[in-house]
């Protein structure tokens, strides 16, 4: 490659680089700042460097409530979508039966929906049944919005299996679950990876169910719970800045460990077929 | 041998049922069934409590006639303009890569960051730096650009101009990057050769054999915006605007929410969501037919 053409392509780079994570800078040196600093020194980092905001962010704003409950609600409901999701996405990419087909397509057409739209009725359910306010109704239906995407990449992946091994086992005479448990499962482990991070993300980031469903405040997942503090009446942008660091901490780890599964992940979800 | 394998079909059948149940189950209690009950409700007047009324089509005909609707109708189809940005930059910005290039992973991470943090976080980062006090109008100041220094949250268009450009365009980057990457990696590497030895430059390879190659992936990637725009856009507008000023970023979606659950009218906004039902299954029938599409199999 010509040296001007690289030059112009990291100054391209560099420019996209920027853009995304001057923002993310920003409220980081913000979140360091006294409330008094603030007002006069908006753009520059901090010249006296203060942990308040975090304290006045996890104290006042009960940030460790909504950490409680993303300990508890995110890998119960994972359980859920994990196994519906293999159990589904098995017989829809592996099994011959009636509707297949149909029952497929309804299944990708559902996933479109926007949370909104069901909202309005799945407040009404939840609240006949006793769902809201409860962290079995978040899980539910959480996993029953999320899991169509995940049975989807699912039966993608075990529908490319090689036929040969599951057929003798077949014939062997072990059982479906058997196929299922011993031999499919096993294979799709690395498609599981990112069926865990897809999953993680798609929950760890969902508003519109969770604002619906858990009204009380000790109930609040960490993203309702900052979504909440900013609607409060005179936050300072300092704290609001310490919040959203704390909510980013365990994306960003996620993201500094499983970059790998990430990338991948991100393409799992539009493979061909 | 006959009976034995017949046998062994009939309970496949039965145990792909089983399978499937808890899945069918689960979506039919909480998306079909509310997404269906939209429709009765739609000709009622409930308010989410206490009676309901059947008042034909009179939700329809308020709708019709409300500047709300018309407004979220041209806000969502406003937002659709960004489209080919957050399309064709990513394009681009793939097309430099593909040769490989140092410190690229670097520049990966950095672009998909924003990726991750999650729609709820990153409308409270924006609605931080543009507000008419904040960094951006500090740094555009100190820039001597003292008349770029605008209100952005607060004057109904730029709010707009806002959104579209950060949710329709800059969220848009980092997945589409890769995406695009991964997809060109699969190009047969003797195309590029063949193209080489013509003499084609840059420009004409990058129009003549990229875009052609990865054709799926580009229309793919159209289809996920068209959704994350109409559907899917939620979390971000309630965090970097509420829909605010006045309804100038409330799209149909966002309308939902405040009709139904701030102004208690759940019957008028079941009407909204029979508009956005359609909206969807016309998108939903699109990316499905993309994905099943005989030259994808």
């Amino acid at each position: 490659m010509n040296k001007n053409v690289k030059i112009i392509i990291y100054i391209v780079l560099l420019f996209f680089a920027i853009v995304s994570i001057y923002p993310l800078y920003h409220v980081v040196i913000t979140s360091f700042k006294s409330v008094n600093e603030y007002l006069d020194n908006r753009v520059l980092p901090p010249i006296h460097w203060v942990t308040d905001n975090y304290k006045v962010a996890i104290e006042q704003g009960n940030m460790l409530y909504y950490f409680w409950n993303n300990i508890i609600l995110i890998p119960a409901a994972m359980v859920f979508y994990l196994l519906i999701c293999i159990m589904a996405g098995f017989a829809f990419g592996r099994l011959k039966f009636r509707f297949r087909l149909p029952l497929f397509l309804i299944i990708l057409f559902l996933m479109i929906f926007p949370q909104m739209l069901l909202s309005l009725q799945i407040f009404q359910l939840c609240a006949k049944f006793h769902l809201t306010n409860s962290y079995l109704g978040v899980i539910l239906v959480w996993t029953a919005y999320f899991a169509p995407f995940g049975t989807y990449i699912m039966s993608t992946y075990f529908s490319t299996l090689p036929y040969e091994i599951i057929e003798s086992a077949r014939i062997d005479g072990a059982s479906t679950w058997g196929i299922l448990t011993k031999i499919a499962t096993p294979m799709a482990l690395p498609m599981m990876g990112i069926l865990v991070i897809i999953g993680f993300q798609s929950m760890w980031n969902e508003l519109p169910f969770s604002l619906l469903l858990l009204q009380k405040m000790e109930m609040r997942t960490v993203t309702l719970g900052i979504a909440m503090i900013q609607g409060q009446y005179g936050i300072p942008d300092t704290t609001q800045s310490a919040v959203i660091l704390i909510a980013s901490a365990i994306p960003m780890l996620v993201f500094v460990f499983f970059q790998k599964y990430i990338a991948t992940g991100a393409f799992s979800g539009a493979l061909k077929g | 041998m006959a009976l034995r394998k017949t046998n062994l079909q009939t309970q496949e059948k039965r145990d792909a049922y089983w399978l499937i149940a808890p899945l069918m189950i689960l979506t039919f209690v909480f998306i079909l069934f509310p997404a269906v009950s939209n429709f009765y409700y739609s000709f009622t007047d409930w308010k989410g409590f206490g009676f309901v009324n059947w008042i034909g089509f009179d939700n329809f005909s308020t709708m019709f006639q409300d500047d709300r609707f018309w407004q979220s109708i041209k806000n969502t189809l406003f937002l659709l303009l960004f489209i080919p940005g957050g399309v064709f930059i990513p394009l681009c910005l793939a097309a430099l890569l593909r040769g490989g290039l140092k410190g690229w992973k670097f520049f990966r991470a950095v672009i998909y960051l924003p990726n991750v943090l999650g729609y709820v976080i990153l409308g409270m980062v924006f609605n931080l730096f543009l507000r008419s006090n904040g960094p951006l109008n500090s740094l555009l100041q100190m820039a001597g650009l003292h008349s770029w220094a605008l209100d952005w949250l607060n004057r109904p268009f730029l709010a707009l101009l806002s959104l579209g450009l950060i949710y329709g365009v800059l969220m848009r980057i980092g997945f589409g990057t890769i995406y695009f990457l991964a997809a060109m990696g699969g190009i047969d590497e003797q195309l590029y050769e063949a193209a080489r030895i013509d003499g084609a430059g840059w420009w004409t390879t990058f129009w003549k054999i990229t875009l052609p190659s990865i054709r799926f992936n580009i229309e793919f990637l159209v289809v996920m915006s068209v959704i994350e725009n109409v559907a899917r856009a939620f979390s971000f507008i309630y965090t970097f605007s509420h829909g605010g000023p006045g309804y100038s970023t409330s799209t149909l979606e966002y309308g939902l929410y405040s009709l139904g659950f701030i102004n208690s009218k759940m019957g008028y906004a079941s009407a909204w969501a029979v508009v956005l039902f359609f909206i969807c299954a016309i998108i939903a029938i699109m990316q499905i037919r993309l994905m099943r599409r005989p030259e994808n199999e």
